[in-house]
């Protein structure tokens, strides 16, 4: 991976923010650890030194120097390095005892210099200078080992600092780029979507972490949309055959009309033929356009709580009588629930009921009884229209679903070939379920909704 | 009557003014939306027919600035796309009526009659009357010469509706809109069916015949001439 690339890569920006926000925080925190370290070994030098001075002149008495004097000496003399300071000075400045003459100074405790107190070498000492009757007693501490100590503290944080910086930008590109590289794939495969190829996949991991999780949601959204794709293909490529006919015959129509024009004949009737035609073409295209408008789902906004045994009531009204004068018999199958709410719009879904109607008293014989009920199964409503007609064949039930498909391949009967895909339409924007059933005889198309 | 024709479509908008210039009425057609809405408003129509989708201004904007600016002519929208929230969004906007394009020139005529005529304030008749036959809508009973007629309650709707359409062509379409609510196209006889068996009831067993057929348009109730 180049580095361009990786500056506009959010895994790797994730990582070196993390990265850098773990350095900042690994050094501010080893800054206060080593503040608090030095504070503490400081107070702890001023302890040990107070306690000495203390040992020290609590050997003193104002009639007697010689015990003061030996104790200091053999303090001097008991250090293993030189880094003790004691001096016991009268008050003439005259040095009783110690390692080394102090000048004059007011009690107290004191981070001094050598050259401060008149000594050779250098590095810095911590003293505290007591009143002893009239002499002075001076007791100090090299700060050079706790120096020592915090040389080391020091050094070992820094290269803790060092391994860290490593860890967390090594880790964080090593980890940013295993998540690049999956968005790589993700980025791959819709760019060879976008190119057409409509069956490329993300590949899974299989570990259902979080990349999977979209990966599998962008995959199942691509085969919706693929299947959709595939269904316009065919649909447009339906329409376009489905139209050729009456176009062509509409042609006809108006070539006869004119050869028969040019000739003086009356052609009247081929004008109306021709506007029939015409007009059968328009409701071929109101129709495509009406289940186009359906499967946008703009209306599922409008729904409503909808009675659907209100509905069946009005159909067969409406009906019975239309297919008494066909000869056929249309009930309502009595319920014994009063109300069948859904979620839904009414108007649809009265077209929907008119249209499983007038399919079968279109395509049933006279003689055919349809009838129409609506039972509750397993939180279902279940709406059923069923005749005891011809029926559907079971291989064909798939299939007339289709738009433009006719059962009828003659096309004898009236109709577009559009009435069951309305039906699906507006049962898909109701999220209910159609289904064909052999009525044995005839056909028995379901509708089954969820219960409000 | 005046009509106002606002359609940029140059072949439908010469079709349409020929029709109601035939039908003895004035068209005047003008293409664009803005000089639609001017004109409309500085001359008295007695009929709008507003094309829903138009250069300059929307027939939507039209109508509603024109009920906005309080001018109460009755509009038509023409449409070319007839799904049910656009009829629902003309209607919203104050149209009086909506025709999905393409469309008969006897289907136009007649619903623009129906709404020119159609009286300005409602009077509230409580009982309609054409020849001897007699609606009474509070009593919800049809009458023809003092005999009481039997009818199904969509029978007594759509011979409401006929009745209050007197003498004017009432479409099929417009039928199944105001008796049935139905805006598609069924694919069976409903009007048919259902008006022959309204004519079985009024006409039948009387002498003069009040429910005519037009040919090829739909249906008109009024008294022999």
């Amino acid at each position: 991976m180049r580095l361009a690339s990786l500056r506009h890569s959010t895994p790797f920006r994730l990582a070196l923010t993390f990265g850098v926000l773990f350095i900042v925080t690994f050094i501010v925190s080893g800054a206060v650890m080593y503040h608090m370290l030095s504070a503490g070994l400081a107070r702890q030098m001023d302890a040990s030194l107070h306690e000495m001075n203390s040992v020290i002149a609590s050997t003193y008495a104002p009639d007697d120097m010689e015990d003061l004097v030996a104790t200091l000496n053999s303090y001097v003399n008991l250090q293993t390095t030189k880094d003790g300071l004691y001096s016991l000075v009268d008050p003439k400045g005259v040095r009783l005892a110690g390692n080394f003459t102090a000048i004059r100074m007011r009690p107290g405790i004191y981070t001094i210099k050598p050259e401060d107190i008149g000594l050779p070498g250098s590095g810095r000492f911590r003293i505290e200078v007591t009143q002893l009757g009239p002499n002075m007693l001076v007791v100090g501490e090299s700060f050079s080992d706790m120096d020592d100590l915090l040389r080391i503290v020091l050094v070992s944080l820094g290269w803790a600092a060092v391994l860290v910086v490593v860890a967390a930008l090594g880790g964080g590109i090593f980890l940013a780029a295993r998540a690049q590289h999956r968005l790589d794939a993700v980025a791959r495969t819709m760019l060879d979507v976008s190119n057409g190829r409509l069956d490329s996949r993300i590949p899974l991991q299989g570990r259902s972490d979080d990349l999977d999780r979209v990966g599998m949601q962008i995959n199942s959204a691509l085969d919706r949309l693929s299947g959709m794709v595939e269904g316009m293909r065919q649909v447009s490529a339906d329409i376009a055959h489905e139209l050729k006919t009456p176009l062509n015959r509409l042609k006809m129509t108006l070539d006869d009309a004119i050869r028969g024009a040019a000739r003086g004949r009356d052609v009247g009737q081929l004008l109306a033929d021709a506007r029939a035609e015409s007009n059968q073409i328009n409701a071929t295209f109101e129709a495509l356009l009406r289940i186009s408008q359906i499967e946008a789902g703009a209306r599922r906004q409008r729904f409503q709580n909808v009675d659907l045994t209100e509905i069946l009531t009005f159909v067969e009204e409406v009906y019975a009588s239309v297919a008494e004068d066909n000869g056929q018999a249309l009930n309502l199958l009595p319920s014994p629930i009063a109300a069948f709410q859904v979620q839904g719009d009414k108007e649809l879904l009265t077209q929907m009921v008119v249209n499983l109607v007038e399919n079968a008293i279109n395509h049933c014989p006279p003689g055919t009884r349809i009838d129409m009920s609506l039972v509750s199964a397993h939180a279902e409503i279940v709406l059923r229209v069923a005749d005891n007609g011809p029926g559907v064949p079971a291989e064909e039930r798939d299939k007339v679903f289709r738009r433009l498909y006719r059962l009828d391949k003659s096309r004898t009967t009236p109709g577009s070939g559009l009435g069951l895909s309305l039906v699906r339409a507006i049962a898909d924007l109701h999220s209910a379920h159609i289904g064909l059933a052999d009525n044995a005889p005839g056909l028995a198309v379901t509708v089954s909704f969820q219960s409000v | 009557m005046r009509i106002l024709l606002v359609e940029d479509d140059r072949k439908t908008s010469e079709y349409v003014a020929k029709g109601f210039a035939e039908a003895g009425h004035s068209c005047d057609v003008l293409g664009d939306g803005r000089d639609g809405l001017f004109q409309a408003q500085r001359e008295s129509y007695d009929v709008l027919v507003v094309d829903r989708m138009l250069p300059g201004l929307d027939g939507l904007s039209i109508v509603r600035s024109l009920r906005a600016a309080r001018v109460g002519t009755p509009a038509l929208f023409l449409t070319s796309v007839g799904g049910v929230d656009d009829r629902v969004e003309g209607l919203e906007a104050g149209g009086d009526d909506y025709l999905v394009k393409p469309f008969a020139f006897s289907e136009l005529l007649a619903r623009v009659n129906a709404l020119a005529r159609r009286p300005p304030v409602q009077e509230q008749k409580t009982v309609l009357k054409v020849a001897d036959l007699e609606l009474d809508l509070i009593r919800r009973e049809a009458r023809r010469a003092g005999q009481v007629i039997e009818l199904q309650p969509r029978e007594f709707t759509l011979l409401e509706v006929l009745m209050r359409g007197e003498g004017r062509v009432m479409t099929k379409t417009m039928l199944l809109e105001r008796v049935w609510d139905f805006h598609f196209d069924p694919k069976t006889s409903v009007v048919e069916t259902h008006v022959s068996r309204l004519r079985a009831k009024i006409d039948k067993p009387f002498q003069a015949q009040l429910l005519h057929t037009v040919r090829n348009t739909g249906y008109s109730l009024h008294a022999p001439r």
